[in-house]
């Protein structure tokens, strides 16, 4: 009996001290991501103001881009989104489109649109794919930076990007998917990070070596190893040729959700991580990597659920082993536009995917947490990431149970129950509200004041019914690592902008 | 702890006021109904923030669309269809009629202002008499003066948009407003200094290069670039002074792309010393540049060394072969073709081959019929017109 009084009331202090501690704590790291990311955002549209980019579009010593862009059955859209990406503004790039294995016409409708032909190409497997089947290339002079590259369909992006990187010819690459709409100087505005730090040098370190007589050398630089930027949700906006006429929030509840979500998430978390060079992870839809270091980390996982959060994390780890000075950058304007999940279907399994991935990068990167040796990553990007986005789930869905078990047993105090609810509400709106105000800093993306208003509307809706979706789905994730259940990939069924919906693909990848 | 006590005197009695518990809650409540509050109030101000910013960004849009409609009706009826312009008057004897400009409105700061920033577009966007007359008219409405009181403003932004103003206008700046800027530990101040300092300075543009104590990051070298390739009546010196005596490795650097571009083999020695230069990032960049201008009297010496360099450097030794095609070391490019399994030491001593055209077309086809298929295809993938990389 007087066991169970202890563990019961243990649980009690727990739930009404230890979790009172955490969610504090996490409302102010939130506060402190919402000051770093005011100062970051200003920063950028500080110095933007006298960025003239039209110098640089002729200028031959900027470095190469290849831009890898993988697609499977994406027979609709294909030749309106390579063209997209063939016009976009930038002195020195290559398009790698990576067939993987569709089971549509994706690749003979390029093969006819663009005038491809086969050719011998020096494939180097760096990293590890699926086999490469073809290559082709355009005769047609006004295609010249575009490769197609036929591949054994390898159950995931990452296989695809693999292959991609593998083919690539300039020292950095801008993943992405084929069906995102990127604005035309994207590349313009990512490569600026990186090239706003020192060229490579290095310096002597120490006497000369007693072994081999010479003065050993040191790199020193900090270089830029990703660089990110702002992805928004496409479902309502306006598209003419692949370009964004006409920005709009999504009509629909659920893409709604998530562009107040990535806006929170972009604007606000990555953008502040960015200001302390502390940035978690670099989005699949829009990044731009330096081959060398992605190469060396061993390039994407190709049966890891968040591979590109895992492949960032390797890069970073591979930095820090080598003692290599490092920066990972983000840029508050919004680059690329991307399909939102429509349904709530399709949402679960993306956000039970997620949850799964997370599960899986804290456990594969383990030694990682609390490490000094990874300096930022291990002391600050990891536990953060352990303690407030891995437990968040479990912590929110065990504390629901306790309250359903305190009001059931009528142990609640009513009063203070309403107070606390109130509290974790009003912080929860005024973090998303401070979002949408840092992106209205950026850029006035939205025409209208209702268009705005409606967005921001989400924030007070967002606690009762989107959240708790996303937790389920994080929780649902999480079980299925541990059960090690299999996972549908699937194949968003993209609406595609401005055409006919596409008929549902059965998803034929599976790990 | 102060802040606690300082959060009490102001809001406690609020509190004490409207809860009339609060002084009895535990601290965990009496802590978040505090933060409630906070949130709450940070909502509202965020929201006025958001009301506010677009009500006055769609203000200032009007206003600025308003006056800029009124100031491009001054220009085209004053310089663009200026009747003696169009009637063959060189640009410096047109006499400008100020007195449009002059109005009231003008007197406005934001006005002036306004008309600053419409001279420049129009300024960039028109080359010929018309520029010129722009750019008199600038001097002669005496609107340089506003961008040098720019310049002694504290506020950095500030003075990079005076900076900005003059370098657009080519107005002359005395040397020494510029020059202290040129180091300045501001980013963006420094580097809109050097562009100023290159594009304004009548003794010495390129002085900055001697003191430059900070590094030209290569977003600055890009945009430095452009403006030193660009802008006319340039004395271009040798900038194999500072290859040779600068300690600043961006400046170097940056010299070897400009020795490029001004094609000046009398920088040539100065480039070979740097072969010997410890850091191997700075030897790309010097053999490149060898490459570049086909200094082949050096391809022995790149020989020499190719066996002690890393793989960056042999790269680009291999490269600047191929960019040389004297044709006398087709066997060691062959030989490297042959003995290396590095797939980038390959592919590049394949492409330098081929850039030898006719004189290695035998070896060429004998490596193809007798390589590996890995081989064979990197031949052909770099024989391949259509495979530019």
């Amino acid at each position: 009996m007087g066991n169970k009084d202890t563990f019961w009331h243990t649980i009690t202090y727990f739930y009404e001290n230890t979790v009172f501690i955490y969610g504090v704590s996490l409302l102010l790291v939130y506060a402190l991501l919402a000051i770093l990311s005011y100062i970051g955002v200003r920063r950028f549209v500080g110095a933007e103001k006298y960025v003239d980019y039209d110098k640089i579009v002729g200028s031959i010593d900027t470095p190469g881009i290849s831009i890898i862009a993988p697609a499977f059955n994406e027979s609709l859209t294909i030749i309106t989104n390579v063209r997209s990406l063939l016009t976009l503004n930038y002195p020195k790039f290559e398009v790698i489109i990576i067939n993987d294995g569709s089971t549509d016409d994706t690749l003979e409708k390029m093969i006819e649109e663009f005038s491809l032909v086969q050719v011998e190409f020096a494939y180097n497997e760096k990293i590890f794919s699926q086999p490469v089947k073809r290559i082709f290339k355009s005769t047609d002079f006004a295609y010249d930076k575009l490769i197609v590259v036929d591949k054994v369909n390898g159950k995931s992006k990452a296989d695809a990007s693999n292959a991609g990187i593998n083919c690539s010819s300039f020292p950095y690459f801008l993943c992405t998917d084929v069906d995102c709409i990127i604005e035309r100087d994207t590349l313009l505005k990512m490569i600026k990070p990186i090239l706003d730090e020192e060229e490579k040098k290095i310096k002597e370190v120490g006497t000369p070596c007693p072994e081999c007589g010479h003065v050993h050398i040191k790199e020193q630089y900090k270089r830029v190893i990703a660089v990110g930027a702002t992805l928004r949700i496409a479902n309502s906006c306006e598209v003419d040729s692949g370009v964004i006429t006409r920005v709009r929030p999504p009509k629909a509840l659920i893409p709604r959700f998530q562009e107040m979500e990535y806006i929170r998430a972009y604007v606000l978390g990555k953008m502040g991580w960015s200001v302390i060079n502390s940035v978690p992870n670099v989005s699949g839809g829009l990044g731009l990597f330096d081959k060398e270091v992605a190469i060396q980390a061993g390039g994407y996982d190709g049966k890891s659920f968040a591979e590109d959060m895992d492949m960032v994390t390797r890069m970073c780890v591979y930095m820090r082993n080598n003692d290599k000075d490092y920066l990972i950058r983000y840029i508050p304007t919004t680059q690329c536009w991307t399909e939102g999940p429509p349904s709530l279907k399709v949402l679960n399994r993306q956000r039970t995917r997620w949850g799964r991935g997370l599960f899986e990068v804290m456990w594969m990167h383990r030694k990682v947490i609390f490490n000094p040796n990874y300096g930022r990553l291990g002391l600050i990007v990891f536990p953060y990431t352990l303690l407030f986005e891995f437990f968040a789930p479990i912590i929110e869905a065990s504390g629901i149970l306790y309250y359903i078990y305190i009001i059931i047993t009528n142990q609640i105090n009513w009063p203070y129950a309403k107070i606390l609810v109130v509290f974790v509400y009003f912080y929860s709106v005024m973090i998303t509200t401070m979002a949408i105000l840092w992106d209205q800093l950026t850029f006035r993306y939205y025409k209208t004041w209702s268009e705005v208003l409606g967005l921001c509307l989400m924030a007070f809706l967002e606690p009762i019914i989107y959240h708790p979706m996303i937790v389920f789905f994080a929780l649902k994730g999480y079980y299925n690592f541990l059960t090690g259940k299999k996972h549908s990939w699937g194949n968003m069924q993209r609406q595609g902008f401005g055409q006919k919906p596409k008929p549902i693909i059965t998803p034929p990848q599976t790990t | 702890m102060l802040s606690f006590i300082v959060a009490d005197s102001l809001f406690g009695p609020f509190f004490r006021k409207y809860f009339y518990y609060y002084d009895s809650y535990p601290v965990v409540i009496q802590i978040a109904v505090f933060l409630t509050a906070v949130a709450i109030s940070a909502t509202i101000i965020a929201y006025l923030s958001i009301i506010f910013r677009r009500g006055k960004g769609y203000l200032t849009d009007v206003r600025t669309r308003k006056i800029n409609t009124f100031i491009d009706n001054l220009i085209t009826d004053n310089i663009i269809f200026n009747e003696e312009i169009l009637a063959g008057v060189p640009p410096q004897d047109v006499k400008l009629d100020l007195e449009p400009f002059q109005k009231q409105v003008f007197s406005q700061g934001w006005v002036k202002q306004a008309l600053v920033d419409r001279l420049i577009y129009f300024a960039n966007s028109f080359s010929g008499d018309r520029n010129l007359l722009f750019k008199r008219l600038f001097v002669e409405l005496e609107l340089e003066k506003l961008s040098f009181n720019k310049l002694k403003s504290f506020n950095n932004s500030t003075k990079i948009l005076g900076l900005v103003e003059l370098t657009s206008m080519s107005v002359a700046v005395a040397d020494v407003l510029i020059l202290p800027l040129t180091n300045s530990r501001n980013r963006k101040l420094r580097s809109e200094a050097r562009i100023a300092y290159i594009k304004l300075s009548k003794n010495d543009p390129f002085k900055f290069f001697d003191d430059a104590t900070e590094p030209l990051l290569l977003w600055d070298q890009l945009e430095l670039f452009k403006i030193i390739t660009t802008t006319e009546g340039l004395t271009i010196p040798n900038f194999a002074r500072w290859i040779t005596y600068s300690t600043n490795k961006s400046i170097v650097s940056f010299c070897l792309k400009l020795v490029v571009h001004y094609n000046q083999h009398a920088a040539i020695p100065s480039i070979v010393k740097l072969l010997d230069n410890k850091d191997h990032y700075l030897r790309v960049e010097a053999i490149k540049c060898l490459g570049k201008l086909k200094a082949d009297d050096i391809e022995e010496k790149l020989i020499a060394i190719y066996n002690n360099q890393p793989l960056n450097c042999q790269i680009e030794i291999l490269k600047a072969i191929g960019r040389f095609s004297t044709g006398k070391q087709i066997q060691f490019l062959r030989g490297e073709f042959i003995r290396t399994s590095d797939f980038d030491i390959k592919k590049n001593a394949a492409r330098s081959l081929i850039n030898h055209g006719r004189a290695a077309k035998d070896i060429v086809q004998n490596l193809i019929d007798t390589a590996t298929a890995d081989g064979a295809i990197i031949l052909k993938h770099c024989m391949n017109p259509l495979i530019k990389y």
